[in-house]
């Protein structure tokens, strides 16, 4: 579903990444850990197409780096839910329209937004949430919200950028079991961490070590 | 629907949201739009009257005091196959003799012993020909017909005319296009500060899969409320002004603007327009 062949991206002198090869199937659970600057974060950007390699090529499904046009890039991100670090959520709109807002984008029907907002934040344990604003929840709670919010499109494929880094370690746990439940629903999902403590906790995902920009092992 | 009427929200939303910075717009709006508006109407009168002046305008034709009849009456056809002519009207001199006598008080007889005034045409051109170009060209023709002694116009006063009428349309023009320039530079940059000043929600629109289309509208939906909002402060306030005016002042001045319900509609589309070209002009440079 996701392969990146002989792909280079690198910012100037910055570090990026460096003859990668890999490929993700449907509902596969990858790790990709490594200390800062390894390029975990590029590996991401480079598959919501943020970035572009400079060399080789990534496909995610039928969208190719090496032919996409811009204007069909929002369609490739309709079918990639992302969540970050710092939730990325829009503080002056409540639950309910910071996970609708996915659903609006994509022109999907009032009453059908509405099944889907309120069937999501259910599963992620926010259905008494829904009127709340970012400032007045939990870092764990937002991250639930930002999980909502890129899982209501249904995507493919959930990429998490440290989505723990503003976490303590028991919601951190919290996070990474809703990750495994969604991923057992078939969602394939990609999380980027150096937070080594997550990884035992879903026996079956793959780990991706990355260093200066390679990939140095996969187990 | 679902989708526009999100846009149509989220455009409202902004217009709350950035209340110092479109409340100036609104402002700047307004006021361009009052003075546009007055401009307008003084130009529209101006311009009126001029043409009403100018509509009086006649050119007299002084044939030789030796014409016969026959040849008076050969000139007269003349005029009339001319197809720049209006309307001709023949002055004999009995005829010429009776208007002085009526505009002067004295019988031109009692004082010459005898008439000096020749025949004469009076003519006035068509509407599209009654300026100075067209007058000038008529009465250059007769004036080279042996028969006619002297054409004769008001010319300096049309010069005049014309000269005032030129510096009206381009002092309006110029106002015109400086306070519209102004306007759209002003909501251009009001709905760039929103902008900036709403990244993250730019941003997260993008992660989310929003098309540029799609975010650019609640932007456009703004600017062009600001249009809509500022010129109906602007239409209050000159139907405000127009009242007062035509109510209160018409003992003092004799002057009475009257304007249909068009003029304020055409304010308020206007407006809505200016709102418009601003917004696309900020968003533009964001959404490449």
């Amino acid at each position: 579903m996701i392969s990146f062949i002989n792909v280079d991206c690198t910012f100037g002198k910055k570090a990026g990444i460096k003859n990668v090869n890999f490929t993700i199937n449907s509902g596969e659970f990858v790790f990709l850990t490594g200390p800062s600057g390894a390029g975990k974060s590029t590996i991401l950007r480079l598959i919501y197409m943020d970035l572009f390699p400079e060399k080789g090529k990534v496909s995610i499904r039928n969208f190719d780096s090496s032919t996409i046009r811009s204007h069909e890039i929002p369609f490739l991100r309709r079918r990639v839910g992302m969540i970050f670090q710092d939730f990325n959520l829009l503080q002056d709109r409540d639950v309910y329209e910071n996970v609708a807002l996915s659903l609006y984008v994509s022109h999907y029907k009032t009453r059908e937004i509405k099944n889907r907002v309120y069937e999501v934040l259910n599963q992620v344990g926010l259905g008494h949430r829904v009127h709340f604003y970012p400032s007045e929840l939990s870092g764990g709670e937002q991250q639930r919200v930002a999980v909502a919010r890129a899982i209501v499109k249904e995507p493919v494929v959930l990429l998490a950028d440290e989505p723990t880094g503003n976490l303590d370690p028991r919601v951190s746990l919290e996070l990474i079991n809703l990750l495994n439940k969604i991923n057992q629903r078939g969602t394939a999902i990609i999380v980027a961490t150096h937070n080594y403590a997550l990884i035992p906790r879903i026996p079956n995902a793959r780990l991706f070590q990355m260093e200066e920009g390679e990939v140095t092992k996969i187990t | 629907m679902t989708v526009f009427w999100f846009l149509i929200k989220e455009g409202f939303r902004g217009l709350a949201r950035s209340n110092y910075s479109s409340a100036f717009s609104i402002i700047i709006i307004t006021l361009s739009i009052v003075l546009l508006g007055f401009g307008y109407v003084a130009a529209r009168d101006t311009l009126f009257l001029v043409d009403h002046v100018r509509a009086q305008f006649d050119v007299d034709i002084f044939l030789h005091s030796s014409a016969t009849p026959g040849e008076i009456d050969a000139f007269g056809k003349m005029l009339a196959e001319m197809n720049k002519i209006q309307s001709i009207t023949y002055i004999s001199p009995d005829s010429a003799a009776e208007r002085f006598k009526q505009e002067f008080g004295e019988d031109i007889f009692d004082i010459l012993d005898y008439n000096p005034l020749p025949p004469s045409f009076t003519i006035r051109l068509k509407s599209e020909f009654r300026n100075l170009a067209g007058i000038e060209e008529i009465s250059g023709i007769v004036s080279g017909i042996s028969l006619v002694d002297e054409a004769k116009y008001r010319k300096n006063f049309l010069i005049l005319l014309e000269k005032y009428q030129r510096y009206t349309l381009a002092t309006v023009f110029t106002v015109f296009a400086f306070l519209t320039l102004v306007s759209v530079l002003l909501i251009s940059n009001s709905i760039k500060m929103t902008i900036v000043a709403r990244r993250d929600v730019i941003s997260t629109m993008k992660l989310v899969g929003a098309t540029n289309n799609f975010i650019r509208a609640p932007f456009l939906i703004e600017g062009t409320l600001q249009g809509f909002i500022g010129a109906m402060f602007a239409s209050i306030f000159i139907a405000l002004v127009f009242y007062f005016l035509n109510n209160y002042l018409q003992t003092i001045i004799s002057y009475r603007a009257i304007v249909s319900y068009r003029f304020y509609a055409g304010i308020i589309l206007f407006g809505g327009a200016l709102g418009l070209t601003g917004s696309t002009r900020a968003i533009r440079k964001f959404l490449k």
